[in-house]
């Protein structure tokens, strides 16, 4: 793998296959943990090393990996890694581990994730994978960051839990809620598509093939079949 | 078969090799999970007891304490103890940390989970502290939460107690009902442990109240202090009775007392306040009159009227001093009204009159059920006068 290509795989997932923004990969943990830029910050953390560390083991083992059998170890490799970093925030970063509750457990079936073990990890090298988890780690953690700001800044009047004083009086509690969520992750979606527009990968190229059944599916009609994305 | 058995052995080794890095990372994590789960307990124990060193928990199995007390913590450096206690406040129970010094004084009070409705329990804690047993009695209770609050305060003197007993010392953790109780059983063994309150018809003078045993062995006549016991035919078996003749004599007079049922139907201005009366054969007059507390004029949407009156039974000598007072029935609303129905509250017209009844203590937070037990006893005054007098018709 070249540098050039290196770095496309590696900035990828920051803009143009953003995880969330693009793919609409990991919805339910955007919404319910994008209410503080803290806990957006330690999800997109913990979700990265998890892709790091699940397409780095899964790229590993992709030979010896059974292809009837692969989607069983992807999820005991990914839970594994979950659990993991579980222990790791519950150890040392205890109000974290508070803050994101569930959704911590919950990264196991975080779609991005599995979406790349099954779309790069186990097609692409070591490396290029490692990169890949890396790129739709921070695209992820980018995304989740952003939207955080605008709902915590602008519905708690408040950043990573410092008040903004001048914003007090002026806060849309809406913002906090689900529907102010949706309508946040509506509009950055728009930007993002607006920002790429002609550059996005075009969807066909990554619906059927990035279908997890992709490759043992029956259906006659999948256009993806046998198509990498 | 050999392609599926080989497989399931990769997915084996996949399920190992992850089982041997979750072993390892939770060896290195697991007490540093332990170490801040502790730390997180212990701090409630450290904003009781802020100068504390560090807590270790206390085997409570050798000691007898008050029942409300579940969980105690020793400050190493030997400052005192903090203790968790649950007591039963006005809608459910109510868990409450209490920090207690070697000296017998709290250091702290918190309410740490409640369902109380009020919320007044919240900040409560805070006049408990670097208060001693006698400041702590003296605290009041909150008008509006009154049975939560007297919980709460209960629930501090309790861990004051159990300091006092942990120190090696000694306490009466007994409720005010266990002391009574004791105290008739021991005055009058005949009774068998079954005693209920006498309501008086007729004057005893020096004598606070009477219990009468169920089984009819006698009775128990409270003078201050003091219990002594009578046996029905006149016995007194308590030693050191200042005056056993006037207590045999009270005996004869309680056990002749025959009740003549009035016709209220000569009484047509009393018909609808007064519900029954008596005459005892000195002149004495029992009337039950009922008074319209909150369960009548209280009723709105949001606390709906229960629609029944307060009912009060009391006995008056015929120049209308109040022997004795009794709630015979009450729909008041629980945890503030229904204190009218506590003995602390109606004992309080004993020996009144027309003129100074008014003067007792309200029930905090329960004016409506307050005015309406005084209408009551302004009815049965009415009662009297109109009965002294003789049938209407």
């Amino acid at each position: 793998m070249n540098k050039k290509n290196s770095l496309s795989v590696l900035t990828n997932g920051i803009l143009k296959e953003n995880p969330t923004l693009v793919l609409i990969l990991g919805t339910c943990p955007t919404l319910a943990t994008t209410t503080t830029v803290t806990g957006a910050l330690g999800m997109g953390i913990a979700a990265m090393i998890v892709l790091l560390c699940s397409n780095v083991f899964i790229s590993l083992l992709r030979k010896v990996i059974p292809e009837t059998m692969r989607i069983p170890c992807y999820i005991v490799i990914i839970a594994g890694f979950v659990t993991i970093v579980k222990m790791l925030v519950q150890a040392f970063f205890p109000g974290l581990y508070e803050t994101l509750g569930v959704y911590l457990d919950l990264i196991t079936v975080n779609c991005i994730i599995l979406g790349r073990a099954e779309m790069f990890a186990n097609k692409n090298s070591v490396a290029a994978s490692a990169l890949d988890g890396i790129g739709m780690g921070l695209g992820f953690t980018l995304a989740l960051t952003a939207m955080a700001t605008i709902r915590e800044v602008f519905g708690a009047a408040s950043f990573a839990g410092a008040s903004i004083p001048f914003l007090e009086n002026y806060t849309i509690a809406f913002l906090t809620k689900a529907p102010g969520g949706l309508l946040v992750y509506g509009l950055l979606i728009a930007l993002v598509y607006a920002i790429t527009k002609g550059k996005a990968p075009a969807k066909t190229s990554f619906s059927c093939s990035g279908c997890p059944n992709a490759a043992t599916c029956h259906i006659e009609t999948c256009s993806g079949k046998g198509d990498e994305a | 078969m050999i392609r599926n058995m080989k497989n399931l052995s990769i997915f084996v080794c996949i399920c190992t090799a992850i089982t041997l890095l979750l072993a390892i990372t939770n060896t290195f994590t697991a007490p540093i999970i332990e170490k801040n789960q502790s730390a997180s307990a212990n701090k409630a124990l450290f904003a009781l007891m802020p100068d504390a060193s560090g807590f270790e928990q206390v085997d409570t199995s050798g000691y007898t304490l008050p029942a409300t007390v579940s969980e105690i913590h020793r400050e190493t450096s030997g400052l005192g103890y903090v203790m968790t206690l649950v007591t039963s406040g006005y809608a459910s129970d109510m868990v409450i940390m209490c920090g207690v010094r070697t000296d017998g004084t709290v250091s702290g009070a918190v309410c740490l989970s409640s369902n109380e409705t009020l919320g007044k329990e919240k900040t409560y804690g805070e006049q408990f502290v670097n208060k001693d047993a006698a400041a702590v009695d003296a605290v009041d209770v909150i008008g509006g939460a009154t049975k939560t609050t007297a919980a709460y305060k209960n629930a501090v003197k309790d861990a004051l107690n159990a300091s006092i007993i942990l120190g090696g010392g000694s306490v009466d953790i007994r409720t005010e009902e266990e002391i009574l109780a004791d105290n008739l059983a021991a005055a009058l063994p005949a009774g068998e442990e079954q005693f209920e309150r006498l309501f008086l018809v007729e004057v005893l003078d020096g004598i606070d109240a009477v219990y009468k045993a169920e089984n009819g062995a006698g009775y128990v006549f409270v003078m201050g202090e003091q219990f002594a016991g009578v046996l029905s035919n006149g016995t007194v078996v308590t030693e050191g009775v200042a005056d056993p003749a006037a207590l045999s004599g009270a005996v004869q007079r309680l056990e002749a007392v025959v009740l003549e049922e009035i016709d209220l139907s000569a009484y047509p201005d009393l018909l609808n306040t007064v519900l029954s009366a008596k005459k005892t054969p000195s002149g004495n007059f029992v009337v039950e009159t009922k008074g319209a507390g909150y369960g009548i004029k209280g009723g709105n949407e949001y606390h709906p009227a229960s629609g029944e009156y307060i009912v009060v039974r009391v006995s008056m000598t015929p120049n209308g001093k109040i022997i004795d007072c009794l709630t015979v029935s009450e729909a008041e609303t629980d945890g503030l009204g229904d204190a009218c129905a506590d003995e602390k509250f109606y004992g309080q017209f004993v020996g009144k009159t027309e003129e100074n009844y008014t003067e007792i203590d309200a029930i905090s937070g329960a004016t409506m059920t307050t005015d309406g037990y005084k209408q009551a006893i302004e009815r049965a005054f009415a009662a009297l006068s109109a009965l002294r007098g003789g049938a209407q018709q």
